[in-house]
C-alpha cells in the first residue's frame, strides 16, 4: 500500500519522473502513428482492388477471349459471387486540347455490370452534393453550386452512361479520365477539386483563357493501337472522344493514368469486335508414318465469325473476402467455371492451364508482400529506437535511487522487505509507463486522425511532403487507429517502463538498510 | 500477536536471566577498503523489560552499530574465533531469524528514532506517521486503515502537532520533525524503542523537552528503551548507562 502512497507522490515532486513519461509518451505514439499509418496502407493497398477491379480478374491480355458473355453467365450461377463484368485493357495515348500527351491505361467498360463489380458510379467525382466537405468551410466546393448549361445531375448520369450530347444534344459515347489525368484540377487543402483555366492557343496563334473542367465543350483525342493475331501492331486507331466525367478511386496511380471508355467503342477501336473476318484456311495431311496428322498452309482462306474479345473479365464476390483464405476459395470457383468453359471452347479460348486468373492480392504481390516488410522493419526500427526510453528509464531512475537511498533506509528501518522496495520501484515505473502510454495514445490518436490536414499543413507551411501520392499510390494517408494495435503498443509501453524500472529496483532491494541510512 | 511473540514459541529457550533483550558475543567489522575497521569486538548486553538503558560513548564507539544491529537493521559477524553472536528479544534469536521475520520483527516489536529524523520529504506529517502502520500492514492496511488514522492523530496529539497535520518535513522545525519521527516509531505499538542520538541535532531546550516526552511515552506504555547518546546529561536519565569504548563494554 505505501507503494502506492509513495508512487504518487514520487511521480509528481520532481521533473525528472515527468521527463521519462514524455519519453515513454513520444515513443508510444511514435510506433502507433508508424503502424497505423502502414497497416492503413497495406488495407488500402489490397482493398483498392475492389474499387477498381473487383475481387478476381480473369485475364488473356492484348489478345483478349471470346465467348465472355457465355463465362459471365456461369460465373454469376456461382453463389459465391455478385456479379461480373467485361473489360478489355490496352495501352493508349491521350492528347488534351491544350497540345499535351500522356500515356494512359485505356479500360472499355459496360459502366452497368462494371458498377457491379467495382465502386465505379460511387467514385465519379462531378456530381451533385448537398453538404460540403468536413474542412469546406466556406463552401467553395464548386460541386455546391450550379453549373452553366447543364446540371451536375446530368454530368453524374453522363458518367454513368459514359455518354455525352454533343452540340445538337445527340448523346455521343465519351471517356470518364481519372480525376489527376487531366492535371487541371487543383486538389484544396480543404478536401475538393477545383478545376483551374489555361490558355488554349487558337488557329490565329493567339491564348485563349478557357476553364478546363473536364475539359468545358472539348473533348480528348484517343489514341489506340490493334494488334493481330501474332500480336503485331496494325494501326493506330485515333477517335475523338468527349469527356463525359472524371473519377476519384483514392489510388493515386489509378487517378492518374486510367481512363474508361465504352466497352464497345474499345472492341471497335481495337478490333476486338465481333466480326467476319478472312482468315487463311489450313489444310491437313498424313505423315510420312501414315499415322499422325500434319497441318499446312495451303495458301487458300475463308471467311469466319470471329466473336467479340474482351481481354479481362472481373468478378465480385458477395459479402466480405477481406481475408486470404475466403479471396481463394473464391478463386478456385472461378478457377472450375473456368476450366469447364475452356472444356466447352476448346481450342477457341486459352486452355484453364495458360489463363491468368488471380486475386487483386495475387496480381499485386510482390508490391503487398515490400509494403509488408516495409512495415515490419519499420516496426521493428522504431521499436529498437523506442529502446531509448527503456534506457532513459533505467538511467533517471538509477539516479533516483541514489537520491531517495535514505528513504529506503527509512521504509528498511520501519519493516519494509526487500521486495516491498523492489515493488515500489516497479510500481513506479508502471505508473510513468501508464502516464506516458496513455498520454502516448492520445497524441497517437489526435495525430492519425488528422494526418492528413497536419500533412497539408506541414507541405504549405514548410514545403515538406511526406506522403508523396506518386510513391504511396493513394492521395490521403491512412488515418484510422485500429484498436487491437492500440492496446499492443501501450501494454508494450507500459512493460517497456516497468522493464527500465527493473534494475535500479534490484539495486534498491538488495541495499543493506544501515547502509541506506547511512548513505550521504 | 507480533513477530517475536510467535518466535518464542517456537524457540523455547531463553538465556539465564533474560527479561528483555540479551546480546551475547556481539562482533562488527566494516571493511573500508582494504582495511578492516572492527566497530564491536564482544560486545555483552541485557536489558530487562521495562528497562531504559542509556549506551553512552565517544564518536566511533560503536554505540549506533549496536542500536543498528539490535533493531535488526545489521546482521553481526562471527567472532574471530568463529563464535556466533547472539542478540535475542523476549526470547526469540534475532540472529537467526530469516529476512521476512527481521522485518517484522523492526516493524512489529520495534520503534526506531534517529539523530537526523529521516522522515519522508514529499509526505505530510499525518502520512509520515501512517506510513509505518501501511509497511505492517501491507494488503492489510485497507481493513486496518480507519484504526490507523485513528491511532496516528492520537499520536501526533500527543506529540503537539495536531495543528502541523497537513505539513511536510521542511514546513517543520528540527524539535517537531523529530516529535513527527517519535509518533512514527510508535504507530505500531512496538513493545521497545531504540533511539539514536535523539536530541543530538536539537538545542538543549528543544532536546530537553524531547526527551521529557520518550520518558512520558515510555512510562505510559512500559516501553523497553535504549538510547544512544554521547550526552551525560541524557543518560542521567536512564535507569542504567553502559559505557562503550573501542567496540567493547566498559561499564555496565
Amino acid at each position: 500500500m505505501y507503494q502506492l502512497l509513495l508512487t504518487r507522490r514520487y511521480l509528481f515532486s520532481k521533473i525528472m519522473p515527468l521527463l521519462a513519461a514524455v519519453a515513454v509518451l513520444l515513443c508510444t505514439a511514435m510506433v502507433l502513428v508508424v503502424w497505423s499509418v502502414m497497416n492503413g496502407f497495406l488495407g488500402m493497398l489490397i482493398g483498392s482492388g475492389r474499387t477498381m477491379t473487383g475481387d478476381v480478374v480473369v485475364r488473356w491480355p492484348n489478345a483478349g477471349f471470346a465467348y465472355y458473355d457465355e463465362l459471365i453467365s456461369d460465373l454469376v450461377k456461382l453463389p459465391e459471387v455478385e456479379a461480373a463484368s467485361p473489360m478489355i485493357e490496352s495501352f493508349g495515348l491521350v492528347a488534351f486540347p491544350d497540345g499535351r500527351k500522356v500515356t494512359v491505361t485505356a479500360r472499355g467498360i459496360v459502366p452497368e455490370s462494371f458498377s457491379a463489380v467495382t465502386s465505379y458510379y460511387d467514385i465519379l467525382h462531378w456530381r451533385p452534393i448537398d453538404k460540403p466537405m468536413p474542412k469546406d468551410k466556406d463552401k467553395e466546393d464548386p460541386r455546391l453550386h450550379g453549373i452553366g448549361g447543364t446540371t451536375w445531375a446530368q454530368i453524374l448520369d453522363n458518367g454513368k452512361k459514359l455518354q455525352r450530347p454533343d452540340a445538337q444534344g445527340q448523346m455521343k459515347p465519351a471517356v470518364v479520365m481519372g480525376i489527376e489525368m487531366s492535371r487541371w484540377n487543383w486538389r484544396s487543402p480543404n478536401g475538393f477539386y477545383e478545376p483551374g483555366t489555361s490558355g488554349l492557343k487558337m488557329p490565329d496563334g493567339s491564348t485563349k483563357m478557357v476553364d478546363n473542367f473536364m475539359p468545358r465543350d472539348s473533348s480528348v483525342l484517343l489514341n489506340l493501337v490493334p494488334l493481330d493475331s501474332s500480336g503485331k501492331a496494325v494501326e493506330m486507331v485515333t477517335r475523338s472522344m468527349p469527356v463525359a466525367n472524371e473519377f476519384q478511386s483514392g489510388l493515386f496511380e489509378v487517378d492518374e493514368r486510367v481512363l474508361l471508355m465504352p466497352l464497345s467503342v474499345a472492341q471497335d477501336m481495337l478490333k476486338m469486335n465481333a466480326a467476319k473476318r478472312v482468315v487463311k484456311k489450313a489444310g491437313a495431311k498424313a505423315a510420312q508414318d501414315g499415322k499422325a496428322v500434319e497441318s499446312f498452309d495451303d495458301g487458300s482462306e475463308e471467311l469466319v465469325d470471329d466473336p467479340a474479345r474482351v481481354t479481362d473479365v472481373l468478378v465480385r464476390a458477395k459479402g466480405d473476402v477481406s481475408t486470404t483464405a475466403s479471396s481463394l476459395a473464391l478463386l478456385a470457383k472461378v478457377e472450375g467455371v473456368y476450366e469447364a468453359f475452356a472444356l466447352r471452347h476448346k481450342g477457341k479460348v486459352p486452355g484453364s492451364g495458360s489463363i491468368s486468373i488471380m486475386t487483386w492480392e495475387q496480381q499485386n504481390a510482390t508490391m503487398i508482400s515490400a509494403v509488408k516488410k516495409e512495415t515490419v522493419l519499420l516496426l521493428v526500427l522504431f521499436m529498437i529506437i523506442s529502446l531509448v526510453a527503456v534506457f532513459l528509464i533505467l538511467a533517471i531512475f538509477w539516479s533516483m535511487v541514489a537520491e531517495k537511498t535514505k528513504d529506503i533506509g527509512v521504509l528498511r528501518a520501519v519493516g519494509a522487505g526487500s521486495t516491498g522496495v523492489a515493488a515500489l520501484w516497479v510500481s513506479y515505473g508502471l505508473a510513468i509507463g501508464l502516464v506516458g502510454s496513455s498520454l502516448g495514445l492520445g497524441l497517437a490518436y489526435v495525430v492519425v486522425t488528422n494526418i492528413n490536414p497536419i500533412h497539408d499543413w506541414l507541405g504549405r507551411a514548410l514545403g515538406i511532403v511526406i506522403w508523396d501520392p506518386r510513391i504511396y499510390y493513394f492521395i490521403n494517408i491512412p488515418n484510422k487507429v485500429e484498436p487491437d494495435k492500440a492496446l499492443m503498443v501501450f501494454v508494450a509501453g507500459v512493460m517497456s517502463s516497468a522493464l527500465g524500472a527493473l534494475v535500479p529496483a534490484a539495486r534498491a532491494a538488495w541495499m543493506r538498510p544501515v547502509r541506506a541510512l547511512r548513505f550521504e | 500477536m507480533n513477530a517475536v511473540s510467535s518466535s518464542t514459541a517456537q524457540t523455547g529457550t531463553r538465556p539465564d536471566g533474560a527479561g528483555g533483550l540479551v546480546v551475547r558475543n556481539l562482533h562488527k567489522t566494516y571493511s573500508l577498503g582494504r582495511v578492516k575497521v572492527p566497530v564491536l569486538r564482544g560486545v555483552d548486553l541485557q536489558l530487562g523489560e521495562g528497562e531504559f538503558v542509556a549506551i553512552l560513548g565517544a564518536s566511533g564507539s560503536g554505540k549506533s552499530t549496536l542500536l543498528h544491529l539490535i533493531g535488526g537493521l545489521d546482521r553481526p559477524d562471527r567472532s574471530p574465533e568463529g563464535k556466533d553472536a547472539l542478540i535475542e528479544y523476549r526470547g526469540a534469536a534475532l540472529t537467526r531469524m530469516s529476512a521476512t521475520r527481521l522485518d517484522s520483527y523492526r516493524a512489529a516489536d520495534t520503534g526506531f528514532v534517529f539523530q537526523f529524523y529521516h522522515l519522508l520529504p514529499e509526505l505530510t506529517v499525518l502520512e509520515n506517521v501512517m506510513i509505518a502502520s501501511m509497511v505492517r500492514w501491507g494488503f492489510g492496511y485497507i481493513s486496518h486503515r480507519a484504526n490507523a488514522l485513528r491511532d496516528a492523530k492520537q499520536l501526533i496529539e500527543q506529540v503537539g502537532l495536531g495543528h502541523r497535520i497537513n505539513h511536510r518535513p521542511a514546513e517543520l522545525s528540527g524539535g517537531e520533525r523529530q516529535r513527527v519521527a517519535i509518533a512514527r516509531s510508535l504507530i505500531n505499538g512496538p513493545s521497545m524503542l531504540l533511539a539514536d542520538e535523539p536530541t543530538g541535532n536539537l538545542d538543549r531546550n528543544t532536546g530537553a523537552a524531547i526527551l521529557d516526552m520518550l520518558l512520558a511515552i515510555r512510562a505510559s506504555r512500559s516501553l523497553t528503551m535504549l538510547v544512544v547518546t554521547h550526552d551525560e546529561h541524557t543518560a542521567s536519565r536512564a535507569d542504567r548507562v553502559v559505557r562503550l569504548a573501542d567496540g567493547l563494554v566498559v561499564k555496565g
